[in-house]
């Protein structure tokens, strides 16, 4: 039965894959690398309990100043899961609670209001991603960087540890740069 | 006798060495076989888990497009250095991370789940696989080695094999020395004892067990093999000298036999001599004196005729008297001359029917004196194998006798019969006459026996030895049995056929 399921998935990515290939012919749009990365992350970060504390809470990423993203990981996420939770995306305004958040990303477009926005983050068990410079010193945990033309990312630790989130060592092994302290 | 001692080691030998060798082949292939399954097994195993785990560590170099944290990952494999060479796909099947091999090496696309043997390598592929979603495949080409282990094994099969062979023959050889060396002297003693009959070797006893028990039986039964055998030989020695003995009186008795014999034929001819010319004397006489006799009887009866007035009665009584005593004296001349007669000459036997002869006699005795009347009977059958000549004098005188001593009796009767005991013959000649007084019947053979008076009856007592020589020249025995007054019996046996020959002998050597 699981080997079934195994070989239905494989087709099913297979398909995936080749959609993946008619659809760019170049490298898949760095939106798109994001949103996935984005749900990603999930799987390598360790919510307190309390945040997934019923079987069927939705997984819930929220975008900020990002829509093109937002779409792309709408698309991404259906019919998907992270730790057996759904995956929805909700597009959050500024000013907006971020309570029932687990992922904030934060577009480019806010990186002058960033440290507001982090500073409502502060003290959530919400997983801050962003993509813009020194976004780590404002408090970000996680940030997008282009190295290469690939797009990696840098991992603040002491953010994330006040959030309460633990991430994975697997995720740091894959990380550009790990701020420790 | 070197033979049988090589066949039987070498036969225990083979067996041992053949039993070990098939042994140990056994084990060997079923020990091969089993360790490289499991081998094989544990080394799918292995390769699977190793590559689940690598498919789980590199799954964040995947997810978030990080080859150099892949490839860091594979470099990892260096530990592993049986591990050829590995890859990544990612989920597009395209090659993410490769280790140790360039990349147009590696398949060009990924494959499902499984794991294949190429060539002497091990291949695997594994999907890597997260929340249901496959991340991309780990593929790894291992050294199988499974040729090199066979080999190894082979090696040490053989080194094991050589070690085994090499205990089992000295384990053969220490078999040989406890169980099949004492076996084997007292085999060689067997055949020695058994080709030179020397019961006075013995086995030696090499071992405290069943063997060395076999061998002092062996030894006792030796002993008493040894023992009995010259028991053997001394009685044999005994027996042997006693038939010497035996032989060498034997040998005495015949010489002392032949000795004898010939002392014997010697008295005989001797006796023979003797005898011939005692007879012929006796003949010579007997006929010498008939002329003188006959000349007295012839003279005096002249005288009675001649001169019958000139003699006076009283001379011519006295003539009478001469001439009845030279008439006896003739008589007496005659039956010596038939006596004699008897004894010379040569036994004609044939066979005679002796009631025929008794019958002829009888009517010669009454011819003479036919006025007397005596009842006669002769049985018939009688049937002798003897001289007829002889046979017929001795009937002469027996019925003679009988006719003659029967001549007082009122109503004579003679009888002739034949009495049958058995095998023997018995013939009887029986009177009712006078008889006799039995206790001179010892001297009734004798020759001028009488036992009767000259006056009473007429005879010269020569006829009854007569008849004795006849029947014991016949080989037969004379008896009698009387009663005086009433009448006596005389009894003759003849020898038949078969002993008629001895008792000639025995009749001319008397």
């Amino acid at each position: 039965m699981v080997a079934l399921t195994l070989r239905l998935a494989f087709v099913a990515a297979l398909l995936w894959a080749q959609a993946g290939f008619a659809q760019t012919e170049n490298r898949p749009a760095e939106v798109q690398i994001k949103a996935a990365f984005l749900y990603k992350f999930g799987d390598f970060v360790q919510w307190p309990p309390a945040a997934l504390a019923r079987a069927d809470a939705p997984f819930v990423i929220g975008v900020l100043a990002a829509d093109d993203l937002a779409g792309a990981l709408e698309q991404l996420v259906a019919n998907r899961s992270v730790q057996g939770h759904p995956v929805a995306v909700r597009r959050v305004r500024r000013g907006e609670p971020l309570a029932g958040l687990h992922v904030l990303f934060i577009g480019q477009a806010e990186s002058a209001r960033l440290a507001e926005t982090l500073a409502a983050a502060r003290g959530q068990a919400v997983l801050t991603v962003t993509e813009s410079e020194n976004a780590l010193a404002a408090g970000s945990m996680i940030n997008f960087v282009a190295e290469d033309q690939r797009v990696r990312f840098d991992v603040a630790l002491p953010s994330a540890e006040r959030g309460q989130l633990k991430i994975s060592s697997r995720l740091l092994a894959v990380a550009r740069r790990v701020i420790t302290s | 006798m070197a033979a049988p001692r090589q066949s039987i080691s070498r036969k225990i030998l083979a067996v041992k060495l053949a039993t070990t060798l098939a042994a140990l082949l056994i084990a060997i292939a079923a020990m091969v076989a089993y360790d490289l399954r499991l081998y094989r097994q544990s080394w799918i195993n292995d390769l699977n888990t190793q590559a689940e785990l690598l498919g789980q560590m590199t799954a964040p170099a995947l997810s978030f497009d990080d080859p150099k944290v892949a490839r860091e990952n594979l470099a990892l494999l260096r530990y592993r250095p049986k591990i050829l060479a590995a890859a990544i796909y990612d989920a597009r099947g395209r090659l993410f991370a490769t280790y140790r091999q360039p990349a147009g090496e590696f398949p060009r696309l990924p494959e499902g789940d499984g794991v294949r043997v190429e060539g002497n390598d091990l291949v695997v592929f594994k999907r890597i696989v997260s929340d249901r979603e496959i991340l991309g495949t780990v593929y790894l080409r291992a050294d199988y080695e499974l040729f090199d282990r066979l080999l190894g094994y082979l090696g040490i099969a053989a080194i094991v094999t050589v070690l085994a062979m090499g205990v089992a023959y000295l384990f053969s050889r220490w078999v040989h020395r406890v169980l099949v060396r004492p076996v084997l002297a007292i085999t060689r003693i067997a055949t020695e004892v058994s080709e030179k009959r020397n019961y006075s070797l013995r086995a030696e006893k090499l071992t405290n067990d069943e063997l060395g028990l076999l061998a002092e039986s062996f030894n006792g039964m030796l002993a008493e093999i040894e023992s009995a055998t010259r028991g053997l030989q001394a009685s044999n020695r005994e027996a042997e000298r006693e038939v010497g003995e035996r032989r060498r009186a034997e040998e005495e008795v015949l010489r002392l036999n032949a000795e004898l014999e010939t002392r014997v034929k010697q008295r005989t001819i001797e006796l023979q001599a003797t005898n011939a010319e005692l007879e012929a004397f006796c003949y010579s006489v007997s006929h010498d004196l008939r002329a003188p006799l006959r000349s007295i009887d012839g003279f005096s009866q002249a005288l009675l005729e001649d001169f019958p007035k000139e003699v006076p009665e009283e001379a011519s009584r006295y003539l009478g008297r001469i001439r009845a005593s030279t008439q006896r004296m003739g008589q007496l001349i005659e039956d010596l001359l038939n006596l004699s007669k008897v004894s010379r000459g040569e036994l004609a036997r044939r066979d005679v029917d002796v009631g025929e002869l008794a019958r002829q006699v009888v009517a010669d005795v009454q011819s003479r004196e036919p006025a007397r009347k005596v009842e006669v009977s002769v049985w018939d059958g009688m049937q002798a194998y003897a001289d007829p000549r002889l046979l017929r004098a001795a009937l002469e005188n027996l019925i003679g006798n009988a006719w003659k001593f029967s001549a007082k009796a009122e109503q004579p009767r003679i009888e002739i019969g034949l009495l049958r005991d058995g095998q023997e013959a018995t013939f009887f000649v029986r009177d009712n006459g006078a008889g006799f007084d039995m206790r001179y019947a010892n001297k009734l053979f004798g020759a001028f026996q009488r036992l009767h008076s000259a006056n009473e009856y007429q005879g010269t007592g020569i006829g009854l030895a007569t008849v004795q020589r006849i029947v014991h020249r016949h080989g037969g025995r004379i008896w009698a049995d009387a009663t005086p007054g009433k009448g006596a019996v005389f009894f003759f046996t003849l020898a038949g056929r078969n002993d008629a020959a001895p008792a000639a002998k025995q009749e001319a050597a008397a």
